[in-house]
């Protein structure tokens, strides 16, 4: 007890040598005492993130007002929205958005709540096993899906028109993907995980004793499920409802594969056409990227405001007690219904895209006696599409780093801060989540475009942060709430400067929303597709931008290698995030 | 303004309620302060100013006659150059590191040696209790042990003041006790200056050589625990700390040069009573309008009859008794006015009995009527 004071003592000794405690008062004296580390680098993060946000956004506004005719000054004017938007051919893609969009989001609910309710709630075999599976759409590219699904479904060439013709003796094409309908399809297989996730996690954060009172008070299983289950995952489902439907408007790969090239245009691809070639109007494009982020917004606005604040909390500390439904013999046709799904939006795409990389030539048959590895060395070699997987490393890497970086101190500065303004910080770096990509990407390509950013890979940079930092910081925050404030507190007041407990505290417990974020973002910035077609310039393509251009100029089994190049780096990144940060984190 | 520790005018509002208006106090060095109110009485908004991990609006805050936190001449070290130690509500014990490693810290980022740091870790593990815990992670503890982690956590450094923030309201009964006894004996043992915060009045009179009880962002009494108890100088720490039968009354005559003064209370409608109370803080005017507190331990019960015509003395009828073990809780129905007396069981009475209840004249205390308070 030598080393602790005794009470007569006046100065507390201490062992061995300290350093000679700063003068507290003299060093806070030198600089106001807001000029600190802290502010300067919460404070910077927070203003760099709001102008990567606003400006874009009040670009697109702007030029979305002004006329720009050719030999005449420019002035404003709601010419734009009042004679172009309401234009016929406008009026058509806007019609289409919205049929797609809702019928994608009525067949993705179908599936997402049954397969969530299946998993979550029944004894069907194998559930586990198909839960991982399930999930897989959500990580893969929906171009590339639509693409897989026209080797799969196209008049004349398509694999399963062949094996019907066959089989069925059906005459003709039987099957098209080439229409709305072959939208809606693909659009619902691949955003049916986003509605399966937020079911599923509403269904196991429920408190089993909700439906348990239900039953013990006389109330059948079936009579149960919709009276007291169904109405309490019901705001889950909106939510998710909603959340797919802004997607499916935002989409911009499906429709360009499947409608465009058939004269059926959405708004997201009418915004790109209109960015380039013989009617090009950056005004009018601008004009339509705000009535669809109009659109959009409205619906993330519904959600906020009114979904999630009706959302029942149902949420116990005891952790996930799984009542298992016995569906006695029907169990084996809730598999069916899983391996179905799994078959349409999973192994059939896959299958196909393996399959033609694999093949000489591609003329709707699968040719067992002519198969080549030669596609994939062509890619691989190349120009174009070598450096388009080089960029794309290079973008996912450097933009996850990036972005986790700028979204850490955001996320910081919204739950740790003392500022008065921090509801505005978070309301502001939510707001890219209602800018489709290709919205967004218009703005920022109207912003940039005569900075030297432009035709650098900082523009695609600048672009993916930009649109997706709402993403990582969603990751950082879901950590940061879990964790009280309490344990930096203590690092300070035990002797540890910001950076110290930044370092040796903060970093360390926030690790696994770092890890899960960096991995979803590294997997969204593989596979973007919207921004890098607005952004890119001869030399700046990535991965979906290389796979465009093949199906543009080279033939459907060099495609399909490049498309498989994408899918193969996805599926790694996949097997990583489940080993490394679990599934929990997803909803976004 | 010897004090080793001096808060004065401090000030901080969240929004526009102020959660500390303008307090002001000091501790002295070796001792250990308690700050007492209820929740939302703007004890943690003070202690975490005094940390440095809130930023008041005004006032100073100065340690060892140096300043720390002066808000007009713009003075705010940040907490980690204060050397102070913080004791969180939530044990804050650092998930990611052992026990060991969450004690190391403090010298770790202090620069000591690594060989001294082993041999210091070792000793304060000891001191709580913890060495077989040594190289476990933290959150494997219980709460109880945990908190001790922090405890050695914040003081293995000799900090000038350490800062208590309910460190054991997240425990259950019995082992809060026990390491409130605990922290008693480290405290006196290390003689590091301490300011505890809790609701627990308790706690508190274990505790602490000083008492402050907060109301509503300001002080309402300082004192050491007796005091406190025995002299509330108003409503609120009467009703807060203990229990008090609070009787409205009238001055009737100054206090003489024993404090003792003459009052008389109204025990509804026209009944009235003469009592003599003590005075326990400023004047009281004759005609003034008071509250006489008294402590249900301190009424006597006795036959109806005795001693009558006497000062401090009522009859009444029990209106309810309630069998404790050490002692009967007694409603006792006088007037209009019903008086809680907790007696000791030697005799019982039953419900409905008229009884005699006296009251010695120092366990009356003259506070402030409601006409007076602010």
């Amino acid at each position: 007890m030598s080393l602790l004071a005794t009470e007569q003592e006046t100065v507390v000794p201490s062992p061995g040598p300290r350093p000679p405690a700063p003068g507290p008062a003299a060093a806070a004296r030198r600089l106001p005492a807001w000029v600190r580390a802290e502010t300067l680098f919460m404070g910077g993060a927070t203003l760099l993130m709001a102008v990567l946000v606003l400006l874009p956004v009040g670009m697109l506004l702007f030029t979305s007002i002004r006329i720009e005719e050719f030999g005449e000054a420019s002035y404003f004017s709601l010419k734009n929205y009042t004679e172009f938007v309401v234009s016929p051919r406008i009026l058509r893609s806007i019609g289409n958005t919205l049929l797609v969009s809702t019928g994608a989001t009525l067949v993705a609910a179908l599936f997402g709540i049954s397969l969530a309710w299946i998993h979550a709630r029944t004894n069907t075999p194998g559930r586990r096993l198909l839960e991982v599976f399930t999930l897989i759409p959500f990580f893969l590219s929906p171009y590339v899906g639509a693409i897989a699904w026209s080797y799969l479904a196209a008049p004349r060439v398509g694999m399963l028109n062949g094996v019907l013709r066959g089989l069925l003796g059906l005459p003709g094409d039987p099957l098209s993907v080439y229409n709305r309908w072959g939208i809606i399809w693909v659009l619902a297989l691949f955003f049916t995980p986003v509605m399966y996730l937020f079911v599923i996690g509403s269904l196991r954060r429920m408190d089993p004793a909700l439906e348990e009172s239900a039953r013990t008070s006389g109330s059948s299983l079936l009579r149960t499920t919709l009276r007291i289950t169904l109405p309490l995952v019901t705001p889950s489902i909106l939510s998710g409802a909603i959340l797919v439907f802004v997607s499916c408007a935002g989409e911009f790969g499906v429709p360009l594969a499947l409608g465009s090239p058939f004269k059926i245009e959405t708004m997201t691809t009418q915004i790109y056409n209109l960015t380039g070639g013989s009617n090009i109007d950056y005004n009018a494009s601008a004009a339509l990227s705000m009535v669809l982020a109009a659109l959009t917004l409205t619906f993330v606005f519904i959600h906020r405001k009114i979904i999630l604040p009706r959302g029942y909390t149902t949420v116990t500390g005891k952790g996930y007690r799984p009542n298992v439904i016995n569906l006695g013999r029907w169990r084996y046709a809730a598999l069916a219904f899983n391996c179905l799904y799994l078959l349409m939006a999973v192994v059939l795409p896959l299958l196909a895209l393996l399959l033609v990389s694999i093949s000489v030539r591609w003329e709707g048959r699968f040719d067992t006696g002519a198969l080549t590895l030669a596609n994939y060395t062509y890619v691989f070699t190349y120009p174009l599409s070598a450096r388009a997987l080089w960029n794309s490393l290079k973008l996912a890497v450097a933009g996850a780093t990036l972005c986790m970086a700028l979204t850490m101190l955001v996320a910081y500065t919204i739950h740790r801060g003392r500022g008065r303004a921090r509801g505005l910080v978070d309301l502001i770096s939510s707001v890219p989540v209602g800018f489709p990509g290709i919205v967004l990407a218009m703005g920022i390509l109207i912003t940039y475009i005569r900075t030297p950013l432009y035709s650098t890979l900082w523009i695609l940079l600048v672009g993916y942060i930009t649109r997706y930092m709402p993403y990582g910081q969603r990751m950082i925050s879901s950590v940061l709430l879990s964790l009280s404030a309490e344990l930096d507190q203590s690092s300070r007041t035990a002797g540890a400067s910001w950076a110290t407990t930044l370092r040796r505290i903060t970093l360390p417990l926030l690790k696994p929303g770092i890890v899960a974020g960096w991995l979803l973002l590294f997997v969204i910035f593989l596979r973007e597709f919207p921004i890098s077609a607005l952004l890119y310039k001869g030399g700046l393509e990535v991965l979906s931008v290389a796979v465009w251009y093949f199906v543009e100029h080279e033939t459907a089994v060099r495609t399909a290698a490049v498309a498989m190049v994408q899918v193969g780096l996805l599926l790694v990144a996949i097997f990583l995030f489940r080993r490394l940060a679990g599934t929990d984190e997803l909803t976004v | 303004m010897a004090d080793y520790l001096r808060v004065e005018g401090l000030r901080k509002a969240f929004g526009r309620e102020a959660a500390v208006d303008g307090i002001s106090f000091g501790v002295e060095k070796g001792k250990i302060l308690t700050l007492l109110g209820p929740s939302g009485c703007g004890k943690t908004t003070t202690l975490r100013c005094i940390a440095g991990l809130e930023h008041p609006d005004a006032g100073t805050i100065s340690l060892e006659g140096e300043a720390v936190t002066s808000v007009a001449d713009g003075i705010l070290t940040p907490p980690e150059r204060r050397n102070i130690g913080m004791v969180f509500q939530s044990y804050a014990v650092w998930p990611h590191m052992t026990v060991a490693q969450n004690v190391a810290y403090p010298l770790e980022v202090r620069k000591w040696p690594r060989r001294e740091i082993a041999g210091r870790v070792d000793e304060v593990l000891e001191l709580v209790g913890l060495a077989r815990f040594r190289d476990q992670y933290a959150t494997r503890l219980s709460g109880g042990q945990q908190q001790r982690v922090a405890l050695a956590r914040a003081m293995i450094y000799n900090p000038r003041l350490l800062l208590f923030d309910e460190p054991l309201s997240n425990l259950d009964a019995k082992l809060r006790e026990q390491l409130r006894a605990e922290i008693v004996r480290l405290q006196r043992e290390v003689g590091i200056t301490s300011i505890y915060v809790t609701h627990d009045q308790a706690e508190a009179m274990v505790i602490s050589d000083q008492i402050i009880v907060m109301n509503r962002g300001r002080i309402e009494q300082q004192g050491d625990a007796r005091t406190i108890y025995s002299r509330p100088a108003n409503r609120f720490v009467a009703e807060f700390i203990g229990l008090a039968n609070l009787l409205p009354g009238q001055v009737v005559a100054p206090a003489g040069p024993d404090g003792l003064l003459r009052a008389e209370v109204s025990l509804g409608g026209a009944q009235r009573a003469g009592v003599r109370a003590l005075l326990a803080g400023g004047g009281a005017a004759v005609g003034q309008r008071v509250l006489i507190s008294v402590r249900p331990e301190d009424v006597e019960l006795g036959p109806p009859g005795a001693g009558a015509g006497e000062h401090n003395r009522l009859e009444g009828a029990v209106a309810s008794a309630v069998y404790m073990g050490n002692y009967v809780d007694y409603q006792v129905q006088v007037g209009e006015a019903r008086i809680r007396v907790q007696a000791k069981p030697t005799t019982l009475y039953r419900d409905g009995e008229r009884v005699a209840l006296s009251v010695r004249p120092e366990a009356c205390v003259c506070i402030p009527g409601a006409s007076e308070e602010g």
